[in-house]
């Protein structure tokens, strides 16, 4: 399923020229992207990663989850309340991860939604799905832009502002006790942007006189903080009530989960605020205040490696040095003109440093990252070629890990996300060595069983009327050491071992497949060896 | 309310495979059972049965709308604090608790629970459950001038309070985010030696949880319908038996890669003791009903699995069990009176049938189920919701326990008092380490191992705290 135009000039260059390898180019496009079609490496040969990189990012965004939703009439007003249903939030998502173009900006806005988490899972009222579309739509709009302006308008989200309390926040009332909501203040810091403790530039924590950690904030800065988040709810103003005869109060149009939240001055906090260092007068006006507090946090020196390395996380390894991360945590701080908070300017920094081009040592033995269910799914999906009859991609929530994938995207359990950036398996060697690896907080005898269970139904029959086409193999498909080293090219981009293609090879040769032989024995054979390949460590470490 | 999921018939063959049914896979090595003989910890000695059930409520448990004042003076302080988060007074009747012998607490407080706990009342009124008031994370005792001495050496604090990650992990293992070994986990390491499956000793039916994570003793996931098969094994489908074994040797084989062989060492050991678990969970039908009221409760299927395999636990050869159990979504920021109540329903329900099965498998004085929680929440209020705080109560559920009594101190119903740190964030009483040592003890673990197990224990008085 490649997505590259054709007319592009370096589709015509010619490759294997290049001093990089199809197997490097494919390491580089599956760390950028979900998959690496011969086209993107055709063109990282010939002209290098940046340029690849620099053409990516001309790329306008493809169909937005909101305009699909619509475009398959998600906003119709039923009988039976479709305008509650979460479903097609799921079949949403699904879309833009396996089937829509440009894929380098949708693997950005996956990584980002890692990061600004919200989740479907409690999204409740009218129009959840319209409400995760908006918040997918935002990050994706924003996966190339500026950090600053991202910040802003996660903020002001009306999907955020559902689940971390900023929607209905009202200002102090003495008089009932009640005090500000404090979720979204403590949140924006403590993961949107400056964590827990003072960092050095390269990641690591800041010590005070006697050796301590140094926290970023109080308990107190919460409190001021959580005032600048009072007064915001839901725009309604471009919203219809739409009366109906099943219910007695109207049903209202989506518009609200598109715009960001709007500020009501009565219900605003007029208190002065003091968090951080920053001070904001009594009786700022909201935006004012907002803008304070937002410039505030961004500025701080903390954003740059603590988001910088969560980054590297996501996208190249588990345990990158911190000299990987000043050099990402400075070119967040100054894209080379200047600029501070540009994506590009990371997204360059985690994927062309030359930690992450080096060759990969097979000696050692904590490199990369393990790949997470999701990306799996994905990666495979877009390799092989997936069709969808009906165009309506109704895949559910593949969040259970006993009969299921075990995770599914914009479905993380809490704002902490699926897994935590300083989550260290137990009893394991990684353990011993002080290292982390987020993505085995999923990784269990119960899952591990039910990922298995999962594909083995998947890669050969689809869910539902999502079925793998394997377009790309079906001419070879008779041929099991070419299905194997295509797929680990693909997959894997080379990384596994002659031992084991040979062991899958020989397994899938005892099909004997020719080909001569009905379709279905080589989908069959195609299948085997997607299970086999999907189900190796080899591949499933990410290095 | 998501679709039907694609493999609902995967879970029903799973629950009819069993153990040894594939030749190949006894070729692999009885990992789990040289755990037990690898292990050097001490033995607890025991020769009966004990299993402690830690409850999770993970967001952080309102305290205030769980035990809820309802004598009329604390009352009446409770709704003007609580104002648009208050019960009506006469929604309590039904839940008001009375001790089994007379008791009087701070300001002569009586407490009712919330209206959606009717099944705990009984609990409590049956002496089967007791309250533990204002327990939270301590590293030592703390008046509130000493929480505003800038002397944190003498008086340190516990890291990155109200945090929720951190204070999870604070609670399940005393210390921050990134701890590996929790003190449910250091429980296991003194019982693997007794335990002839020493990888069923920590379990955890809820995903990975620190809590169950011990020096020597792992956790072991199980989900709510057992152990999870392999099905390619048994039914290679459109693969063939040579498919199969290839699956099974590079999904097992060993890896110089440290992650890869993390992979491998956990395929092993699922594909192990699938077999072990699923072939003692075959004969153990329980009776007790745990959803009583049709609709989803994660917090009973998770219990369900847990008695059932308290039940097996003659076949599995074991004689302590540490569990994990949780439900998520107590971070009651907003919508609490609605949501809170729906949760504290499925704790009321999930609590009372575990509770019915223990008995029904005449275990109850051998099982002890507690609650936890990442920290209790403000008093006052947001608007429609509450934030993070500090200490809160929790309960103690078992045969063994000495209900119909409170525990601890309780707190002032206040947001000035000098048992808060502000907007009636509790500054804990009781530390978790009391609470974790007095059931440490019912355990079986000897006084001279606690501070092993417990780093700052010896900061408080030592004294059990006597509910169980």
């Amino acid at each position: 399923m490649a997505v590259l135009v054709d007319s592009r000039p370096a589709m015509k260059a010619s490759i294997a020229q290049g001093k990089i390898s199809e197997a490097e180019a494919a390491r580089f496009l599956l760390r950028a992207q979900f998959s690496a079609p011969d086209a993107d490496i055709a063109f990282v040969r010939a002209r290098g990663f940046s340029a690849w990189l620099d053409e990516q990012y001309k790329i306008p965004r493809a169909q937005t989850g909101v305009d699909w939703l619509t475009e398959h009439h998600h906003d119709a007003i039923t009988k039976d309340a479709h305008y509650f249903w979460p479903t097609a939030g799921d079949y949403m998502i699904w879309n833009q991860m396996l089937a829509q173009p440009g894929e380098m900006r949708l693997r950005a806005a996956y990584a980002l939604s890692q990061f600004f988490v919200i989740s479907l899972n409690p999204i409740d009222g009218f129009w959840p799905p319209y409400i995760m579309a908006a918040w997918w739509d935002l990050l994706v709009d924003g996966a190339f832009n500026n950090f600053r302006d991202l910040l802003e308008r996660v903020t002001l989200n009306a999907g955020m502002g559902m689940y971390l309390n900023t929607k209905g926040n009202l200002k102090e009332d003495k008089a009932s006790g009640r005090e500000p909501d404090e979720n979204y203040a403590r949140e924006v810091m403590q993961l949107f942007t400056i964590g827990l403790r003072m960092l050095n530039p390269n990641g690591t924590e800041k010590k005070d006189a006697n050796g301590r950690p140094i926290d970023t904030y109080s308990q107190d800065d919460i409190m001021n903080l959580a005032h600048v988040f009072t007064g915001y709810d839901h725009d309604f103003d471009r919203v219809k009530h739409i009366n109906v005869d099943w219910q007695n109060y109207p049903v209202i149009t989506h518009e609200f989960c598109v715009d960001p939240m709007k500020l009501d001055p009565s219900k605003h906090s007029n208190l002065a605020v003091n968090f951080c260092g920053a001070s904001i007068p009594a009786n700022t006006p909201g935006k004012d205040a907002l803008k304070i507090a937002l410039d505030t946090l961004f500025h701080h020196p903390n954003v740059g490696p603590f988001f910088g390395r969560q980054m590297i996380q996501r996208l190249v390894t588990s345990n990158p040095s911190p000299a990987y991360v000043a050099r990402v945590a400075a070119a967040f701080d100054d894209n080379g003109q200047g600029v501070r908070g540009d994506l590009k300017a990371v997204w360059r920094a985690v994927l062309t440093d030359p930690e992450a081009l080096a060759a990969h040592d097979p000696a050692d033995r904590f490199a990369g990252k393990l790949r997470e269910p999701v990306l799996r799914l994905t990666s495979w999906a877009r390799t092989v070629g997936l069709h969808c009859a009906s165009g309506e991609w109704q895949i559910h929530n593949l969040s259970r890990s006993d009969n299921s994938l075990g995770q599914s995207p914009l479905r993380s359990p809490s704002v902490f996300n699926f897994f935590r950036p300083g989550f260290v398996p137990a009893h394991t060697s990684i353990a011993e060595a002080n290292l982390v690896a987020p993505e085995f907080q999923l990784q269990n005898e119960t899952s591990t069983a039910g990922y298995i269970n999962f594909l083995q139904w998947m890669v050969r029959w689809g869910y539902g009327d999502v079925k793998p086409t394997y377009d790309p193999m079906r001419e070879f498909a008779h041929d099991p050491d070419r299905v194997v080293d295509w797929l680990n090219l693909h997959l894997a981009a080379g990384q596994l071992s002659p031992e084991t293609t040979k062991l899958i090879a020989t397994a899938l040769a005892s099909k004997m497949v020719t080909q001569e032989s009905p379709d279905e024995h080589k989908l069959d054979l195609l299948a085997s060896a997607s299970l086999l390949v999907l189900s190796a460590p080899e591949y499933l470490v990410q290095k | 309310m998501s679709g039907p999921y694609l493999h609902q018939d995967i879970s029903r063959r799973t629950l009819l495979a069993r153990a040894g049914q594939l030749g190949f896979l006894g070729t692999a090595a009885p990992l789990a059972m040289n755990l037990a003989s690898a292990a050097e910890a001490a033995a607890l000695g025991a020769d009966d049965y004990r299993a402690l059930v830690c409850v999770f409520l993970y967001g952080g448990n309102d305290y205030g709308n769980t035990l809820v004042p309802y004598d009329t003076i604390n009352y009446s302080r409770y709704a003007r604090i609580r104002g648009g988060v208050a019960f009506q007074r006469k929604d309590l009747e039904k839940t008001a608790l009375t001790p089994i012998r007379p008791q009087t607490l701070t300001d002569n407080l009586q407490y009712a629970f919330a209206p959606y706990c009717p099944r705990l009342k009984i609990l409590f009124e049956g002496g089967k459950l007791a309250p533990l008031l204002n327990v939270g994370s301590l590293i030592t005792p703390l008046t509130l001038a000493q929480y505003k001495s800038s002397n944190r050496a003498l008086y340190p604090l516990p890291p990155k309070l109200f945090s929720h990650n951190d204070q999870q992990c604070t609670w399940q293992a005393m210390g921050s985010e990134g701890a590996t070994v929790g003190w449910g986990g250091r429980l296991g390491d003194l019982a693997l030696a007794g335990n002839d499956h020493a990888l069923l000793t920590c379990i955890s039916a809820a995903g990975n949880a620190v809590f169950v994570s011990g020096d020597k003793a792992l956790q072991y996931q199980i989900s709510p319908e057992g152990a999870i098969a392999v099905k390619a094994f048994r039914e290679p489908e459109y693969g063939s038996p040579a498919i199969s074994e290839a699956l099974h040797q590079l999904i097992t084989q060993q890896r110089h890669h440290a992650m890869e062989n993390e992979l491998s060492v956990l395929a092993r050991r699922s594909i192990e003791m699938e077999g072990v678990v699923n072939g003692a969970l075959a004969d153990i039908n329980l009776q007790t009903n745990f959803v009583p009221v049709p609709h989803e409760n994660p917090l009973a299927s998770q219990l369900k699995i847990v008695a059932r395999l308290i039940g097996a636990r003659k076949q599995l050869g074991v004689k302590r069990q540490v569990f994990f159990v949780s439900l998520d979504g107590f971070d009651h920021h907003s919508d609490l009176m609605a949501k809170h109540a729906d949760l504290m329903a499925k704790l009321d329900e999930a609590l009372a049938s575990f509770y019915t099965a223990t008995v029904e498998m005449g275990v109850q004085r051998q099982v002890t189920a507690f609650t936890a929680s990442d920290f209790g929440r403000t008093l006052a209020n947001n608007g429609d919701g509450s934030d993070h705080g500090w200490g809160g109560h929790h309960f103690i559920v078992g045969g063994a326990v000495h209900g119909g009594q409170y525990y601890g101190t309780a707190p002032h119903v206040s947001v000035d008092a000098e048992d808060q740190v502000g907007q009636g964030r509790l500054l804990p009483s009781t530390s978790i380490d009391q609470y974790a040592a007095t059931l440490a003890r019912w355990f079986g673990v000897p006084d001279g191992e606690m501070a092993a197990i417990l780093p700052n224990i010896a900061n408080f008085d030592r004294g059990p705290l006597g509910f169980v």
